[in-house]
């Protein structure tokens, strides 16, 4: 046996070794000789979550290579050299942008070399501060879409008392205006409320059975009258067997939004369509967007976790404006509006996405957008397929 | 910083990467917090970019002065050789990323005595991820000799652009609305130009990495798109 230096602690094996292979949370054992010497700067055992945060070929290496953050490594020289525990915040960045708090401690000296040991230890942050960062956008956000239309009604509030106090055809015109815009602080407000009670359930899946087929023709029928009024047919198919899991009302209500958004953006003598299509798999729901081989940009707004089970698909495509690429994944962000898009009194309260997208993932579906300028818009939500009725299937289910 | 240097050549090439590496680490975070000073409106942590810069020029010399040791007196030849000089020329594209980023800091300074103009808040802040990111993938690329990654961050430039684009667009229809914005205007317009050029630092790193591993000069049409056609 030679001493004990941090090369063959890495190496020995025994539970405790298993035990730090185990661990969720990415831990790093460093070592290093001298303080000026940064580039010799090691770690002598990482463990695999670690090795796949830092994408790291093996268990050793130099430290530089794993971690550049310059806060990372003072925490880690502090700890090392200064002998006490230091903290930093490391940004991942990417398209995994998390947020790690790297913790640094001094470890016991065990080597007889001139070798310093620590534990740098990494804790997933991103959570946190992502609901800080939302909280401070959607407050930001909300009281301007409220405030928007309240400065228009005080405005009229003021004119009728003032100079059109005796002007009969004008205060008519004025309290319809005023009428829109108080309908508009109850629409968003009414999603508001939406949201909020679709995110307190979000992480509680759905039991009941829901007819994705007949939420989608009930949406359907229902909206005949608005697409009448806007002169745009609304062609609904339906193919294959479509019961998924799900809360009937919030399919109905995610359908809802969905072909709404289409007849507001379809142009008068247009068509929009609406298909439900049971047993895909995961691959055809995702591709079941794309209409007769055109090359449209497409993303996905929600992917979901499960694969190799069948699903049902709800597509819906109108023929408006369609967007430009860069608006795509930004489109279920709270209040996002593509330059261009309508605003006023008639535009939506730009929470129909985002309440589409919690709905989505609340019933572990996908959901996809595919688009191009001039070129229409189609979404695809779909969804796990619910097992048959039978009594064994449905046990396996469960 | 000299006195351990009397090690084996090849942790000599080693410690090159591992200077690189520090650089690197030290840049990304200068960009990083640059930007979210300016969105913040973080004067403190905007003079602490401005003021950090001197590392960056610090560690810059240093990397020069390795190098030029390390050619004299080993005088590398190929793969070593083009290890040497790529270290050199990578720390100047990033020495470069840093005065970028202090400049963007400096206008945030500027920024943030005057009145707030939060609707390009979200924009800038993505644009300046999706250039750290580049950085970051490109610095990766070469710690983990990927040139494969290397070569997917010079052939995918056209996202800066476009965010460049949009931004452009977006600050012009701004200050045609209302004139008074035009001089904080003008600074984001700097802000986002500055970003669209570390992104071009990126590829330049790209392209010297790829020289660095396969001894081959990248070329070929990059998928470009016209900037100044749509202003």
């Amino acid at each position: 046996m030679t001493s004990r230096t941090p090369s063959t602690v890495a190496e020995g094996g025994g539970p405790f070794r298993a035990m730090l292979e185990t661990l969720p949370d990415p831990v790093m054992l460093v070592a290093g000789a001298r303080p000026e010497d940064l580039a010799g700067r090691r770690f002598a055992f990482a463990n695999p979550a670690a090795r796949d945060l830092l994408r790291l070929p093996g268990a050793e290496g130099r430290l530089l290579s794993a971690v550049r953050h310059p806060a990372v490594l003072e925490a880690v020289d502090e700890a090392l050299f200064e002998r006490r525990e230091a903290t930093a915040i490391w940004e991942q960045g990417g398209p995994r942008d998390r947020c790690w708090r790297v913790t640094a401690r001094p470890l016991d000296d065990i080597g007889d070399g001139p070798e310093r040991l620590a534990l740098v230890a990494f804790s997933d942050q991103t959570d946190a501060r992502r609901n800080e960062r939302m909280r401070a956008d959607f407050l930001a956000n909300a009281s301007h879409e409220l405030r928007t239309p309240l400065a228009s009604l005080s405005g009229f509030i003021e004119t009728l008392r003032g100079h059109a106090r005796d002007d009969e055809a004008a205060r008519e015109r004025f309290l319809s205006v005023m009428q829109a815009q108080a309908d508009r602080m109850a629409r968003l407000i009414d999603d508001l409320l939406s949201l909020s009670r679709i995110e307190l359930n979000e992480h509680i899946p759905p039991l009941d059975r829901v007819d994705l087929a007949l939420a989608a023709a009930e949406v359907a029928e229902a909206l005949q009258p608005l697409a009448k009024e806007r002169d745009v047919a609304l062609d609904m198919t339906t193919d294959g067997r479509s019961v998924i899991v799900g809360d009937r009302d919030q399919i109905i209500q995610l359908a809802q939004n969905l072909v709404a958004n289409a007849l507001k953006y379809a142009p008068p003598g247009s068509a929009v369509r609406v298909r439900v299509q049971g047993g895909m798999d995961a691959a055809a729901a995702e591709a079941s967007g794309a209409n007769g081989g055109e090359a449209r940009a497409r993303h996905a707004l929600v992917a979901p976790d499960a694969r190799g089970q069948t699903f049902v698909a709800l597509t819906v495509s109108d023929e408006g404006p369609g967007l430009a690429r860069e608006h795509l994944p930004r489109l279920s962000e709270r209040f996002y509006r593509a330059p261009g898009q309508k605003s006023g009194v008639n535009a939506g309260t730009g929470l129909g996405l985002a309440i589409v997208k919690h709905l989505v993932n609340r019933h572990q579906g996908g959901l996809i957008v595919e688009s191009e300028l001039d070129r229409g818009a189609t979404f695809v939500a779909y969804f796990p397929a619910a097992p048959a009725m039978t009594p064994r299937a449905a046990s396996a289910g469960g | 910083m000299s006195e351990h240097l009397v090690t084996a050549y090849g942790e000599e090439l080693a410690q090159l990467g591992a200077e690189i590496a520090r650089l690197g680490g030290l840049v990304e975070a200068q960009i990083a917090d640059a930007v979210d000073s300016m969105t913040r409106r973080d004067v403190a942590q905007a003079a602490a970019v401005v003021a950090a810069d001197e590392r960056i020029d610090a560690l810059q010399a240093d990397v020069e002065h390795l190098t030029l040791r390390l050619i004299a007196l080993r005088q590398p030849v190929a793969a070593d050789l083009r290890h040497a000089m790529s270290a050199m020329k990578i720390s100047m594209q990033l020495e470069r990323c840093g005065d970028l980023a202090k400049n963007i800091a400096k206008r945030g300074l500027i920024l943030a005595k005057g009145e707030p103009v939060t609707p390009f808040n979200r924009s800038i802040d993505r644009m300046g991820k999706l250039v750290v990111d580049r950085l970051k993938t490109v610095l990766d690329a070469y710690a983990a000799q990927d040139v494969e990654r290397a070569v997917q961050v010079w052939s995918r430039d056209e996202e800066v652009d476009e965010h460049y684009n949009a931004i452009f667009r977006e600050l012009l229809t701004y200050m045609m609305g209302d004139p008074r914005t035009i001089t904080p205007c003008t600074h984001l317009l700097f802000v986002a130009k500055n970003l669209e050029r570390i992104g071009d630092h990126a590829t330049n790193i790209a392209e010297i990495v790829h020289y660095e591993f396969t001894g081959e000069i990248l070329a070929g049409i990059r998928p470009k798109f016209d900037t100044l056609q749509h202003g």
